[in-house]
């Protein structure tokens, strides 16, 4: 396939997800696996790309939670027909996240959204859904042997609940990397209750989680 | 100087009349875990009994000398009565307030009973607002709030689906607005009618980290300048998140008093909508009286107070684990410096 011609399939893609567009997401997702190319890379560098923009967006107070769903929805579009054609050899596991929101919330906006980026990034990811007791997290991660522990509340009021979960989990396996988000919670929070990583926004929470994973296997001693 | 009873404080700090000090209270949940403890029950249990509900929140009042008394402590009592059921969380031993276990997946699907302001604890809740008029003694101020329309469909409805139908499906999500409004307007008229002092109307999702100011213009702001002009007691339009990109519009709706949380520039606030406009705010309650220092509360207070705080209100509920000392030293520095004239209030 020619650059340019590659170059407009991804950018397409991308405004697509900019733009909200889930028939022209579609469309665009079927030309690039039309024309032969790797989905894993449309994804990538069309899909993500095209999300990495709404979240800079929305960091500038440009784009609100309700354009990000809109174009969450797009990014699903286009991830649903690309899926199925990621080659073997290019799935490569970035790692397992377990996450949810803790118990007493049952606000699971922001969360979903980090979720699907996640999948976009290439994890696995074990959804434990809302309102979520704590001691499910602790099994879960137990369970999976995920590499992160992702959690998020959305009112103050249940973000106690964190600390308990963190202190848990990181009595019975101290490597795995916590992660918080949510509204009320801030890097003073985060840094209080022992986590390792915390996403402000949707945008940034992935970029946040590859930085974390890098970090564990360099300590893992895998890097 | 002449001194008044705390009903008296909250009342003229309403209407914008003199007082003696600074009110000490909130329109939002104040009952601690000192008061759950002392009462001899379990957090969860304070929710299912009107007689639970109102001694809690007078001897909270009491405890710490606060000028107001305030229920119900949960956001789920109108979407249970409306059938949506209530997670009560009986069996942990965390302070949770409950929750609504399930919501109508679409818009289309709401189906609200005509009967719903006498269903679940509907009726629990005004038996407790006349226990706690009867337990002050008309000393202290009685306090009512209502979640706002697009904060209350939000617990009744799919959220993300909703919030998406603000751009998707515009004018169907408006008409849906209006109806929420309506029942806003309804349980807040019953408060109002069953003697309470202040209404707070906690419109909580809508700051500019989840909505744009424009569609706050257009979708939330006419619905509340409905509600507001429906309560004829001192009504608060409180908001919680961003709030700098909407605080003018926020005054635009005609509630007695704005109040805003932590996230809000609060000084920048006041020199934007002048000294004649109620402000109430805006500390961190989980910051300042749950895990910081004792030695922090003070100069946290007076900074609202500084910045032009009428009165000195927590950004969202008191959180029911807060340190004795510091809930005390948060009521203390309050009527230290409370004692002189707030941009928009005198002093006998």
């Amino acid at each position: 396939m020619e650059e340019a011609r590659k170059k407009e399939i991804l950018d397409k893609l991308a405004e697509a997800v900019v733009e909200f567009e889930e028939d022209m997401a579609r469309e665009w997702a079927q030309t690039a696996l039309d024309e032969g190319m790797e989905a894993f890379e449309a994804i990538m560098q069309g899909l993500a790309a095209g999300m990495e923009t709404v979240g800079d967006l929305y960091d500038q107070q440009e784009y609100f939670v309700p354009e990000l769903l809109m174009s969450a929805d797009a990014l699903y579009a286009g991830l649903d027909i690309l899926k199925p054609h990621i080659r073997e050899e290019d799935v490569k596991k970035m790692g397992q996240v377990v996450i949810g929101t803790v118990q007493g919330d049952v606000h699971d906006i922001g969360k979903n959204i980090i979720k699907l980026m996640f999948e976009v990034g290439g994890f696995e990811v074990h959804d434990l859904g809302r309102d979520v007791p704590l001691e499910k997290f602790v099994e879960e991660q137990l369970k999976t042997d995920a590499e992160i522990v992702a959690m998020s509340a959305m009112m103050t009021t249940t973000m106690t609940g964190m600390k308990k979960v963190i202190a848990m989990i990181k009595e019975k396996n101290p490597n795995v990397a916590i992660m918080l988000g949510g509204a009320p919670v801030t890097q003073d929070v985060a840094d209080l209750f022992g986590a390792d990583g915390y996403a402000a926004s949707a945008g940034n929470a992935v970029q946040e989680a590859i930085k974390m994973i890098s970090n564990l296997r360099k300590l893992q001693g895998k890097a | 100087m002449e001194e008044l009873t705390p009903k008296e404080r909250v009342n003229r700090l309403f209407k914008r009349e003199p007082i003696d000090t600074m009110p000490c209270f909130s329109g939002m949940g104040m009952v601690t875990i000192q008061v759950i403890n002392e009462m001899g029950i379990r957090f969860p249990e304070v929710h299912t009994s009107a007689e639970y509900l109102a001694r809690s929140a007078v001897l909270t009042a009491e405890m710490f000398g606060f000028d107001a008394a305030i229920i119900p402590y949960d956001m789920g009592t109108v979407p249970e009565a409306m059938g949506r059921g209530i997670s009560l969380y009986e069996n942990s031993d965390d302070i949770l307030y409950p929750t609504v276990p399930s919501k109508w997946a679409t818009i289309d699907d709401v189906e609200i009973p005509e009967d719903f302001m006498s269903q679940g604890r509907m009726p629990l809740v005004d038996e407790a607002f006349e226990l706690i008029k009867a337990q002050a003694n008309g000393n202290l101020a009685l306090g009512g709030w209502v979640l706002g329309p697009f904060t209350m469909a939000g617990q009744i409805v799919e959220l993300d689906l909703f919030i998406k139908g603000v751009r998707k499906f515009k004018e169907k999500t408006e008409a849906f607005m209006e109806k929420m409004t309506d029942i806003v307007i309804k349980v807040a008229k019953n408060y109002e009618a069953l003697g309470v002092d202040y209404m707070n109307i906690r419109e909580m999702g809508t700051g500019s980290d989840l909505l744009s100011p424009k569609v706050w213009e257009t979708l939330i702001g006419p619905n509340l300048k409905k509600i507001f002009n429906a309560i004829e007691i001192p009504v608060i339009n409180h908001i919680c998140g961003s709030t700098d990109l909407i605080i003018e519009m926020m005054n635009e709706c005609g509630a007695d008093a704005i109040s805003v949380d932590q996230k809000n520039n609060l000084a920048e606030s006041r020199k934007k909508l002048g000294n004649d406009v109620l402000l109430l705010g805006n500390f961190d309650p989980y910051g300042t009286l749950v895990t910081g220092d004792v030695s922090n509360v003070e100069p946290v207070i007076k900074k609202c107070i500084d910045d032009g705080a009428d009165a000195v209100w927590p950004g969202c509920d008191i959180w029911p684990d807060a340190k004795k000392e510091n809930v005390e030293a948060f009521v203390d520095t309050v009527r230290k410096y409370g004692k002189s004239a707030s941009p928009a209030v005198g002093r006998l």
